[in-house]
This record gives C-alpha cells, structure tokens and sequence, in this order.
C-alpha cells in the first residue's frame, strides 16, 4: 500500500450523464471509483468488492437513497454514505434514516465541496475501522490460540474488513 | 259667545298638543342628530336632483371634506365614476332601498374609498319623491385584507410552479457543472494546444461553471422561497454580515467607479435572527445599487450603507446615486418576475424574494426614489 491510499468510491444515481462525468473527473484525481446506476445494482456490486465512501441520490428508480445505503451498510459496516438530496426532501430523508449517512447533500452538489466531504467520510470510516480491526486483533493475539491460528484468523479479519 | 268660548278652549287644546308635538319633534331630532354626529358611516341626504343638502360628521372624516365645503354640490361628483354613481342612484328610484355593495368615493386627497352603499328614496305624504338618503360604509381596508389573501394565494401558486420548475431544472445544471469541470480538466492536460487557444478554452469552461452556479443559486432561491422553511436564530454582527455582503460582490464591483460607503453606528450591531437569509437580502440591495448606477452612467457611483439602532430594532439603509425608479413602476417593484431589465438579466425575483424575507423576520422594507437622483431602501427588523 503506498503511504496516500486510494479511496474507493461507489457512486449511486439514475442519472447516467451525471455520473459520467463525475466519475471522469474523480478517477482523473486519483480516485477509484464504481459507478452504478440503480439502487440495486450497487448493492449487488457491494458483494463482491470493498468500498470506503458511496454517494447515493436519494430519489431513484427502484429502492431509494435510504434503503440502498441502509442495504449497503448491512454488507459493509464500515463504509460511509454520502446522500444527495432535492431541496425540501432533506428532512423527510432524515426521519427515514438519520443516523446511517454520514452526510446530507442538496443537488446539484458542488464538486469541491463533495471532494471535501468525501475525504472527510473516508477518515471517519478509517478511524472506525481501524479501531475495531485493532480490538478484534488483541482479542485474537490474547485468545491463546497457536501462530499459525492467529496468522489464520488475521487474514480473515483482513478480508472482513476489505483490507487487501 | 258660547262659541267664542268654546273656540278659545280648543285653541288652548291644540297649543297644548302642538307644544307636546314639538317636544317630542326636539327629541326625534335629538336622537337623529346624535346618530348623525357619532356614526362612523357617511350618512347624506340630497334633494331631488342630487344636491347635498346633509351630511354626517362621519363622511366628514372619511372622505376628509368639510360640510362647508360640501353644501350645495353634487353626491356623485363625490363618487371616483360620477357616471356609474348617477347610473346606481336613478336604478334605485323604482324600489324604496337599494345597495350596491362595493362603489368608489374619492377622497379629497385622490385615494379611493371603497363603500358598501345603500340609497333610501325619500317620499313626502303625497308619495312623490322628495329626495334620497345615503348611508355608506367604508369598507376599504376590508377590500384591501381581501386583495391581499388573493395576492397571498397568487404567490403561494407560482411559488409552487416555480419550485416545481427548479426542481426539474437541477439535474440538467448538475450535469452541466460536472461536464465543464470535466473540460476543464481535459484542458489542462491537454497538449498540443497553443498558449492563445488554451486560455480562450479555459476562459470558456470558468465562464460555464460560473454560469452554471449562478443557476443553481437561483433554483435553490426559489426553492427556498416556495417552501417557506422557518427563519433561525442566530447571534451575529450586522456589520460583519454587510461587510462580507459587500466581499461578495467584489467581481462586480471591478472596473466601476462605484465607492462604497459604511456609515456604521457606532460598535457592532448584535442581533439574533436569520444571517443567512439577512445576508441573501444585503447582497440583493447592493446589486440593484450597482445596477442603478450602471445604468445611469454617472463618472462617480456612489452607495451608501447607514446602521441605526432604536430600543428594539436594527435600520439599514442602503442609497444610490442611480438612475432611480419612476413613479409609475414604484407600486410594481415588489410584484413578482416584475423586472426592467433586458430578458435574461434579470429574473424579477429579487425584491419579492427580499420582502417576503423581511416579512418572514418580523421587519419591514421602505423605499424612497427619485429619477435622477437615486433610490433608498430601508430596513426594519427586530434585534430578536
């Protein structure tokens, strides 16, 4: 890994257009990205690959922002959600799930203010992630099983926590 | 003489009943006369050909005319349409009473004064007319609230149309925002291209994503405007806010002659309201200055921004030396997509956004324009 990991990104919208665009500009500065385009297809994606921040739209096609992200979380702890909203639907998107995105953003974003939230979600999800990688690895390294269990059991927690 | 007896005592009878008879005439017009003197209606009589011959101290304050001044004229050159009043008066002679619910009266000062009129036809005892009375209740303001609900009710409507209008808008201008900022970056890595030609592209790109903001600000104004969210209360510094109003504008202000003057009260203005919404209404006023001095063409602008604090609220004042608004588009600036200017410069947004804001505070806005010489708007609001 080089020192400035790259931070993957799975964006989420039916506006194909838009997120043409916006994964070109992202990828160009060096972010990995995954573009998608329905509610359903990113949480099939999540299944198979890691990611560390999603920004959804929250009106979609199919399951909505909420849900999508909700569905993320329960494959991916640990990644955080960055919602896109219309004006005005900020407060019913809140009732429905305020405590599982990392941040609310009115439409159209503005891209400088979105590298920056991003960035921020991407420590936050460090910080999470590492704090439970750690405990989960004194528990293995205190449980008394053998070197060749713990090498074992660490490199599963490795794929848990999508840490390649 | 027995006869000559007899008539004496009838005489007396009858000066008796007649003295009866007059005092009780005295108190019926007692009665009528403090009816007249204390009622808040306009109460006339005319004679057969509408001359006033009567007048109650009520008309006297609602139409601001003297009796004096009124005797001996004609009740429907009172009326803001002699014709149509003289039209209402003849139509009502075949029945006793008739009203006509909602008939203009012109003050003395020009305005109009709405009345629910009812006309009386008076009769002598051989039944021909003699005359009419009139009672007539101002009812303006009434006519005024009603004008307003429905002003209320109109704005609410295009708010609504115009939210839904932005709404759909958003999505295209985010996807031209992302697009330039895709361009732009193509352009800078770009090889191959001469200095000249990729300036010209960079120019270009800015210039959209610039526009494409300016967009946005505007979709998310009337979004904000049509969902009427709740104002916050926030402690801030009305000084600090105007200055930075100001900072906001500084693109605009290159190139111009315009001077900005701070007249600030002195030490900080502390309120607690609404700094963003303040905000959106500071930077309002400055750019209309602006525009107003533009357009004037004057060698030196000049915009003056004054504080004033009373008990319990704040006064800011914003005056240009402009070119002014005419009288007759005075009463229209607030009306909303009202604009003079050129199609695509200006959305006619700008000062209904700024009232219903103000009003949304609790403040008020004032105005004050000559041609020529510039415009003054004012504001009120409360310190909390």
């Amino acid at each position: 890994m080089t020192e400035q990991p790259t931070i993957r990104i799975l964006l989420v919208d039916d506006e194909e257009t838009l997120l043409e665009f916006l994964s070109k500009r992202l990828l160009k500065q060096g972010y990995t990205v995954k573009a998608t385009f329905s509610g359903e297809e990113a949480v099939k994606v999540a299944q198979d690959a890691h990611f560390d921040v999603a920004v959804v739209d929250l009106k979609m096609p199919g399951i909505d922002g909420v849900e999508t992200q909700k569905r993320l979380r329960q494959i991916q702890p640990f990644l955080q959600c960055i919602v896109l909203t219309g004006h005005g639907s900020i407060e019913t998107a809140l009732e429905s799930g305020q405590q599982e995105a990392f941040q609310y953003m009115l439409k159209p974003v503005d891209y400088d203010n979105l590298i920056i939230s991003i960035q921020k979600a991407y420590e936050k999800k460090m910080k999470l992630q590492n704090q439970e990688f750690k405990e989960k690895v004194a528990a293995i390294t205190t449980s008394g099983m053998g070197a060749h269990g713990i090498r074992k059991a660490i490199s599963e927690l490795h794929k848990i926590y999508g840490i390649e | 003489m027995e006869s000559n007896n007899s008539l004496q005592t009838e005489l007396k009878r009858v000066k008796q009943e007649l003295a009866g008879y007059k005092i009780e005439l005295h108190q019926t017009r007692g009665y009528l006369q403090s009816i007249l003197q204390s009622s808040e209606d306009i109460i006339f009589a005319t004679e057969v050909g509408g001359m006033l011959i009567s007048f109650s101290k009520g008309g006297e304050k609602v139409l601001g005319y003297t009796w004096e001044e009124l005797v001996g004229r004609d009740i429907k050159d009172l009326a803001e349409n002699p014709l149509l009043f003289k039209e209402f008066m003849s139509s009502s002679l075949q029945g006793g009473v008739t009203t006509h619910l909602d008939l203009p009266f012109r003050h003395k000062e020009g305005k109009s004064i709405y009345c629910n009129v009812t006309l009386i036809n008076l009769t002598n005892r051989e039944g021909q007319r003699v005359g009419t009375v009139g009672v007539c209740r101002d009812i303006t303001l009434w006519k005024k609230l009603q004008e307003d609900l429905v002003q209320i009710d109109r704005l609410a409507e295009i708010g609504r149309l115009a939210a839904g209008v932005a709404h759909e808008i958003n999505n295209p201008l985010a996807i031209i925002g992302e697009a330039s900022g895709w361009a732009g970056m193509v352009i800078n890595d770009a090889k191959g291209l001469t200095a000249e030609d990729r300036s010209e592209l960079e120019k270009a790109v800015k210039e959209i994503s610039g526009q494409t903001k300016r967009c946005r600000n505007i979709t998310h104004q009337l979004l904000d405007f049509a969902r009427r969210s709740e104002p916050e209360k926030t402690e801030f510094d009305v000084h600090t806010l105007l200055k930075e109003s100001v900072g906001f504008l500084k693109p605009e202000l290159k190139h111009t002659s315009i001077e900005i003057d701070f007249d600030f009260m002195p030490g900080p203005l502390l309120m607690r309201s609404d700094p963003r919404l303040l905000e959106q209404v500071f930077v309002n006023f400055i750019t209309n200055a602006i525009h107003a001095i533009k357009k004037a063409e004057k060698d030196k602008g000049l915009i003056e921004i004054k504080t004033l604090r009373t008990d319990s609220k704040a006064e800011i004042s914003f005056k240009d030396n402009g070119v002014g608004i005419p009288p007759e588009n005075q009463q229209k600036i607030f009306d909303l997509f009202y604009t003079t200017k050129p199609p695509g410069k200006g959305t006619g947004l700008g000062l209904p956004i700024c009232q219903n804001i103000i009003k949304k505070i609790g403040g008020e806005i004032s105005f004050h324009s000559e041609v020529g010489v510039g415009t003054s708007f004012t504001i009120n609001v409360p310190l909390v």
